[in-house]
């Protein structure tokens, strides 16, 4: 839990991008499309032309230091390295290996190494997004251009504002219920049994739900979701962010095509046929 | 005051907030549980359905509370939304759409009983009918139909459903209602009715 400054939930890094500046909306739908495209393949070349032709040019758009993507990043590997090790292990196909009894195929290396990459390249994508999005100007892009509910909005910022301060609230919980165990030594580290931990996040739940209850209170006594409202900081949509999206899409749908030409593309219904 | 079908702003609120919490929880799970799963080599992909049922709880919970139509499907998509927007995902944007499907999985049950029945058995249907989707959507998503353990990922997953989705959100519903912070929702007025027996709480509406 130490490896995010906690504060940073939801907020852009501070510096000024070409992504940055670019419509929440617009940055949001590209992500869900190159997600969903991602799903078809499970061959290793599509997902790594994909992510090779993506993921640089996101991360200099954003200008997202290569530490700082690689770190978030890190934090996808265990997922990806255990689906290559569960889909190598259990797929039928020519037998590589025999490790620990268990059969290693090339269809399962295949598919597994497939799977892997295709969380990486999204995951990557996915920081890229958090690193250079505001909150709650996506919230207010959300309201403007995929005309999301007033009261809908409402709610999901009044959900971030609760967020914003949950780091803060487990900490406190923690050192408040270890400071009353009677058979706590000074300056011994914090319980972590599952029992102290489901006890400090059931009293995280309590004070966050009161704590909405309180927000929704505030909102309903200023009218606020009782009907249609101007938007202090309109977040603009220019032409700028078709460019973004027909560039993103475009080089997305070039790297499927071509993977395709050329013979590599794999999808679930070609994957026993070509392995025989 | 119940009559009124459609969500509050009110019940928004509690639900961005059941999400969030949720959502915060399971992040920081994930960041326990990725040096465990890297351990179990292959058997890390099984382990993940042992708390399969975890990451859903929030849809049969909040129904308990709100006792609403479309309750269950609203939240999950919000706590999918704010791991893809405020937490950063692996998953993606793709996570809306699994946040859709198990959230429907697990109403369901609730809905058939038109949201009026909140026993044991129905929470374990929920958990049951929330494990089906679940399985559903993974197999079309990482092909688990043409691997060697769909068997064990069915029942793992059905059985953490049933405790850890089910069962889960009708003892953590009470929990929370024992607290008083849920006093102003559908589930702490049924509560209140059903300690003085006789007198009906006075926004209850008499179904002729």
């Amino acid at each position: 839990m130490t490896s995010c400054s906690p504060a940073r939930f939801g907020r852009a890094l501070a510096h000024d991008s070409v992504l940055h500046r670019r419509n929440p909306t617009v940055k949001l739908v590209v992500l869900l499309a190159v997600s969903s495209a991602l799903l078809v393949p499970v061959d290793v070349a599509t997902p790594t032309l994909v992510g090779l032709l993506l993921v640089p040019a996101a991360a200099l758009a954003g200008r997202l230091p290569a530490r700082t993507l690689a770190t978030a990043c890190a934090a996808f590997a265990p997922f990806a390295a255990s689906l290559l090790a569960v889909n190598a292990v259990t797929r039928d196909g020519d037998v590589l290996a025999r490790v620990a009894g268990l059969e290693v195929t090339r269809t399962g290396l295949v598919v597994g190494t497939s799977l892997a990459i295709r969380t990486l390249v999204v995951g990557a994508l996915a920081v890229v997004f958090t690193a250079t999005t505001d909150g709650p100007r996506l919230m207010t892009s959300l309201h403007q251009h995929a005309r999301l509910p007033a009261r809908v909005t409402y709610a999901i910022l009044a959900g971030y504002r609760v967020l914003e301060g949950l780091p803060e609230a487990w900490t406190t919980i923690r050192r408040a219920q270890a400071v009353r165990d009677p058979s706590r030594r000074r300056g011994a580290p914090l319980p972590r049994d599952p029992a102290s931990l489901a006890r400090a996040a059931f009293a995280l739940l309590v004070g966050a739900l009161r704590q909405g209850e309180r927000l929704s209170v505030t909102l309903q006594l200023r009218g606020l979701g009782a009907g249609p409202r101007t938007v202090l900081r309109p977040v603009p949509l220019a032409a700028a962010d078709a460019a973004l999206a027909l560039v993103a899409l475009g080089a997305c749908g070039l790297a499927l095509l071509a993977s395709w030409r050329a013979g590599w593309l794999l999808t679930w219904s070609t994957l026993g046929s070509s392995s025989p | 005051m119940s009559a009124r079908r459609g969500l509050t702003l009110g019940d928004l609120v509690l639900l961005a907030v059941l999400a969030v919490v949720l959502g915060f929880l399971y992040w920081a799970l994930v960041q326990l549980w990725g040096a465990l799963q890297l351990a179990m080599g292959p058997f890390g992909d099984l382990a993940q359905h042992v708390l399969a049922g975890g990451w859903m709880v929030a849809a049969p919970l909040a129904t308990y509370i709100v006792r609403k139509p479309l309750v269950g499907i609203v939240v999950e998509i919000l706590a999918a939304f704010v791991e893809v927007v405020f937490l950063a995902s692996p998953v993606g944007p793709m996570l809306l759409v699994v946040g859709l499907v198990q959230g429907a999985g697990a109403e369901l049950p609730f809905a058939l009983t038109r949201y009026r029945r909140y026993g044991w058995g129905v929470f374990v249907a929920s958990g049951v009918s929330a494990a089906l989707a679940s399985v559903v959507m993974g197999t079309i998503r990482f092909g688990w139909l043409q691997q060697d353990w769909f068997a064990w990922r069915l029942g793992l997953t059905l059985v953490s459903s049933v405790l850890l989705c089910g069962l889960l959100a009708r003892v953590l519903g009470d929990a929370l209602a024992r607290t008083g912070v849920l006093d102003n929702t559908a589930l702490g007025r049924a509560r209140r009715a059903a300690a003085r027996p006789g007198a009906p709480a006075h926004d209850e509406v008499p179904v002729a």
